[in-house]
């Protein structure tokens, strides 16, 4: 095997400002790393909402710590008043699902993966991609304004149920519902140009041996979730603009008084919201898979399975949008289909279970911290998961629907789920994006406390809400059938506030390790893809002016021709491969 | 860069569609007002001739009918979503 | 490693593995067309269902709604989508100029700048025809909310409610004014485009036959929004 030999500088125009190199740039690596930072600024902002309101919820009618900087709106003598309350619970749900996980996931990494596990040298459309960035951007700040607007921030829940997202009479908050729409609308802009750039550039990007079945698992799940984003944004889009009508220009699309309906707008929304939380959480497997299999040392088991189901989700995820509403007073007999498509949709999410399972099994197992995490992620996500099944049957979720069950079941499949392969997903590709390893002692005490906290905090949730415990409720304590497991209320909240605690770690590691971490070797984790074949941080360009070869499937670990190494390269030519054939230059018209 | 492939289908005739299209316009309008149609009838055939105008914008103008498979695919994934949306709801509203 | 010499890196995919078979900028543009119509299906989608359920009550066609002026500009946008594949095809065939005498025709011939230009004047009246129409619509009492108190659709509601769906014209005002005010918008930022393309690529003759993608992408585009057209054409002015 060859190493590989470049110049220092191969990008082709002559030096950028800083400006040009650093903030408006066009190279996916940055884009992806400003999507980084951001989110992970989105995600410290969801999470000390979540303080807040475990606080509340653990020790209602308690003056807040440090509430003595909030406004006399938000908190009376320090105790967070009901009107604030339920904005901490709307917004909270707003910047972790729109801002935090989405953008992670994929703002994130399909800009910084797809075309360095393609070999391609950068996106399709780079200066698309720029302004994708930049709109999310503009979009968080409008979302974050609504705190600072007359009447505070928007207040009926992150789905915006009509009519009280219609009616400022009704939710109480004049200005910020109209920039919870304009953000939406912006956001879902950033998305599909982000989305048709990922989806052409998996389509016509791909160096020469780079067929559809040797692409990894996590471009897979990365282009599988373009197509979803790029179809469900602009059902969200043209709801949230109905929306914003509603509340500006005194249309009635969602007012049943005026013949509108405000059904519609639940069936608009989870329309878009199933797919929605496929986004957030295909990524995330397709991570976890390459992260398993590297630390397994093994081939994934049924890769052609894991794409076909991959593709099983998305394709199912479009029917089953009515498992969110089985409590609408909507149409039995639909409900009966949206239980037999959840309920199915189930199949290819357990395929995945088990093909990571049957990856370990008898696996060279290396438990590095990235595999530690992806291997908390296959467990709770299957508790996720099999929480998922309950809610699915239409007879059970009648109890669960609207209760802390449901709450639990969202933070299983987004924390326990998605947080947790973005943990494994930040610590594998950090050395790819800043050059250096992250500490592996400080990520593994991360790693073990997070997990013990995290489950201490939401497994009691499926308790609670099998005892009744509602969703967004101020005060569990005024209902004397909830009195009784207010302890459990207590110890969740205490749990919450190490777990938020403990994230201090990772924050404190990622942002040490940028100076001060260990130089990264080129291919640390030896790894097969195509990244590690370039020198880390990865240069501005990759590979240009050249393109790789592709001579074999990305999970070649632990086989026979890889001589003594438990790996082997995709782009390593061994004296039996023969160099790919490149497809000829597209026409430039018929 | 080497030159393009050749064209490998014969141009429309974009003038002849644009006649029929103008011919199916007055024909849905006349058919919307002046015909004595019954009301259900009316409607379909209105949906019949937009769509069938749609169709020929579509194959012809943006040359779907002389593209490969993959790129008609492209645009017929939207419109199953979208009639499993409008059908649901619709089946929603009845009840 | 072997690696493979890029020979143009102005036009990726350099070699590659076979993706769709057609450039870039066109395979974008046909996913962005893909979710334009889910964009679409939410607005007429809405109507669709909304309608439904109150289908007797709805104004009848042409009542409110000036359908002869609406039918002209429908014919204006086929027009434009005419002129946008004859510029298509005259770039196609390299005819970058203005017009041409050719010998033996009586016409002269257009070029790619007579016909997008024609295209932008077609799109562009268009979309004032419609600003008018909706200045006036403003004026009689339709708005999105419905007929306007005192207005003089609102005098006609009341002495003839079946006609003019008096009960439900809320509805129809939301809906009217958000699917063709959408489609309008569609309709201006294609004439944007069309004139940012004229004046930069086109007037100074940067495309040729070999390399015309930016016509034949701007070109999906406006059909697709003709396509739109057609569709809420029969289906908000005609039903």
């Amino acid at each position: 095997m060859t190493t590989v030999a470049h110049a220092p500088t191969r990008a082709h125009h002559e030096p950028m400002s800083f400006w040009r190199k650093y903030i408006f740039s066009t190279d996916h690596k940055i884009i992806g790393i400003q999507f980084l930072f951001v989110s992970l600024f989105f995600l410290l902002v969801g999470g000390l909402l979540a303080m807040q309101i475990r606080w509340q919820l653990g020790f209602p009618g308690k003056p807040l710590p440090g509430g003595g900087i909030l406004p006399e709106s938000m908190v009376s003598g320090g105790v967070i008043l009901p009107e604030y309350y339920i904005q901490l619970v709307t917004m909270h749900g707003t910047f972790m699902v729109f801002f935090a996980i989405m953008p992670l996931l994929v703002g994130v990494y399909a800009n910084f993966l797809i075309p360095l596990k393609l070999g391609g040298h950068d996106m399709a459309f780079p200066r698309i991609n720029m302004w994708s960035f930049w709109l999310a951007f503009l979009a968080g700040l409008i979302m974050l304004s609504g705190f600072f607007v007359p009447d505070g921030a928007p207040r009926c829940g992150w789905t915006m149920y009509a009519p009280c997202s219609a009616r400022p009479d009704l939710s109480g908050a004049t200005y910020s519902q109209k920039l919870w729409s304009i953000s939406i609308v912006v956001l879902g802009l950033s998305s599909v140009m982000g989305s048709v750039n990922y989806i052409t550039t998996v389509i016509n990007h791909r160096a020469p041996g780079m067929t559809w079945f040797r692409m990894p698992l996590s471009v897979w799940a990365l282009f599988i979730t373009a197509i979803l984003a790029v179809l469900a944004l602009p059902v969200l889009q043209g709801a949230a603009i109905m929306l914003l009508f509603d509340q500006t220009i005194g249309t009635h699309f969602f007012d049943p008084g005026a013949g509108g309906q405000a059904l519609l707008w639940q069936h608009l929304f989870w329309f878009f919201g199933h797919p929605e939380v496929y986004i957030l959480i295909l990524p995330a497997m397709g991570m976890v898979s390459d992260i398993i299999a590297n630390g397994s040392r093994k081939p994934i088991f049924g890769y052609h399975s894991m794409v076909f189901a991959i593709i099983g989700i998305a394709f199912l995820g479009w029917i089953v949008w009515g498992h969110h509403m089985f409590m609408s007073g909507m149409n039995p007999t639909l409900g009966s289909t949206f239980m037999v498509s959840t309920l199915l949709i189930a199949v290819p999410s357990a395929i995945k279970v088990f093909n990571w399972l049957g990856t370990m099994w008898r696996g060279n197992l290396r438990f590095h911290v990235p595999m530690l995490n992806a291997i908390g992620f296959v467990s709770m996500f299957t508790i996720g998961g099999l929480s998922g099944i309950f809610m699915a049957a239409t007879p059970v979720d009648i109890p669960l629907h609207d209760t802390q069950f449901i709450v639990a079941h969202i933070h299983y499949v987004l924390f326990g789920g998605s947080l947790f392969a973005l943990f494994a997903a930040i610590t594998y590709w950090y050395p790819k994006m800043f050059g250096r390893m992250m500490s592996e002692r400080i990520g593994k005490v991360h790693f073990w406390l997070t997990f013990v906290f995290y489950n201490l905090t939401f497994f009691p949730m499926h308790i609670i809400g099998m005892g009744g415990q509602m969703r967004r409720i101020y005060d569990p304590t005024i209902y004397d059938f909830l009195k009784p497991q207010q302890p459990l209320n207590e110890f969740i909240s205490y749990s919450a506030f190490a777990l938020f605690a403990v994230q201090f770690l990772f924050a404190f590691n990622f942002l040490w390790s940028l100076k001060f971490g260990k130089k990264a070797p080129q291919n640390p984790w030896e790894d097969n893809g195509l990244e590690w074949s370039l020198p880390n941080p990865a240069p501005h360009g990759n590979w240009a002016p050249k393109t790789p070869n592709v001579y074999r499937g990305p999970y070649e670990f632990s086989a026979p021709e890889g001589g003594d190494k438990d790996y082997l390269p995709q782009y390593t030519k061994l004296p039996t491969d023969r160099d790919p054939v490149p497809a000829p230059l597209p026409a430039g018209g018929h | 860069m080497t030159t393009p492939a050749p064209t490998t289908h014969v141009r429309p005739n974009y003038m002849l569609i644009w006649l029929y299209l103008f011919v199916m316009t007055i024909a849905e309008v006349l058919l919307a007002f002046e015909l004595p149609v019954a009301r259900n009838l009316k409607l379909i055939l209105l949906l019949i001739l937009a769509i069938w105008k749609a169709m020929l914008v579509a194959l012809f103008f943006m040359h779907l009918k002389f593209e490969r498979w993959r790129l008609r695919l492209i645009f017929l994934v939207p419109l199953p979503l979208a009639a499993i949306l409008v059908t649901t709801v619709i089946m929603e509203k009845v009840f | 490693m072997q690696t493979s010499t890029v020979t143009d890196a102005m036009r990726p995919p350099f070699p590659a593995e076979p993706g769709a078979g057609v450039y870039s900028n066109k395979l974008g543009m046909w996913v962005f067309l893909a979710s334009d119509v889910m964009f679409f299906t939410a607005l007429i989608g809405s109507y669709i269902v909304l309608r439904f359920g109150m289908a007797s009550q709805w104004a009848q066609p042409g009542a409110v709604l000036n359908v002869p002026l609406t039918g002209l500009n429908t014919f204006l946008l086929i027009c434009s989508s005419v002129s946008m594949v004859k510029a298509y095809a005259a770039i196609a065939d390299g005819k970058k100029y203005f017009l041409r005498k050719v010998p033996g025709k009586r016409l002269q011939d257009g070029g790619l700048k007579f016909w997008l230009l024609i295209t932008i004047i077609c799109g562009a009246g268009f979309v004032s025809v419609q600003l008018v129409e909706y200045i006036k619509l403003v004026g009689e009492g339709f708005t999105p909310s419905g007929y306007r108190e005192g207005s003089l659709l609102a005098e006609h509601a009341l002495a003839d409610p079946v006609k003019y769906g008096a009960g439900v014209a809320g509805m129809y005002g939301s809906t009217f004014f958000t699917m063709t005010g959408f489609h309008g918008f569609h309709v201006t930022c294609g004439v944007i485009s069309m004139l940012y393309l004229y004046f930069t690529k086109v007037l100074p003759e940067k495309y040729s036959p070999q390399d015309y993608r930016g016509i034949e992408v701007i070109g999906l585009y406006w059909h697709f929004v003709d396509l739109v057209w057609i569709i809420l054409f029969t289906i908000v002015y005609l039903i």
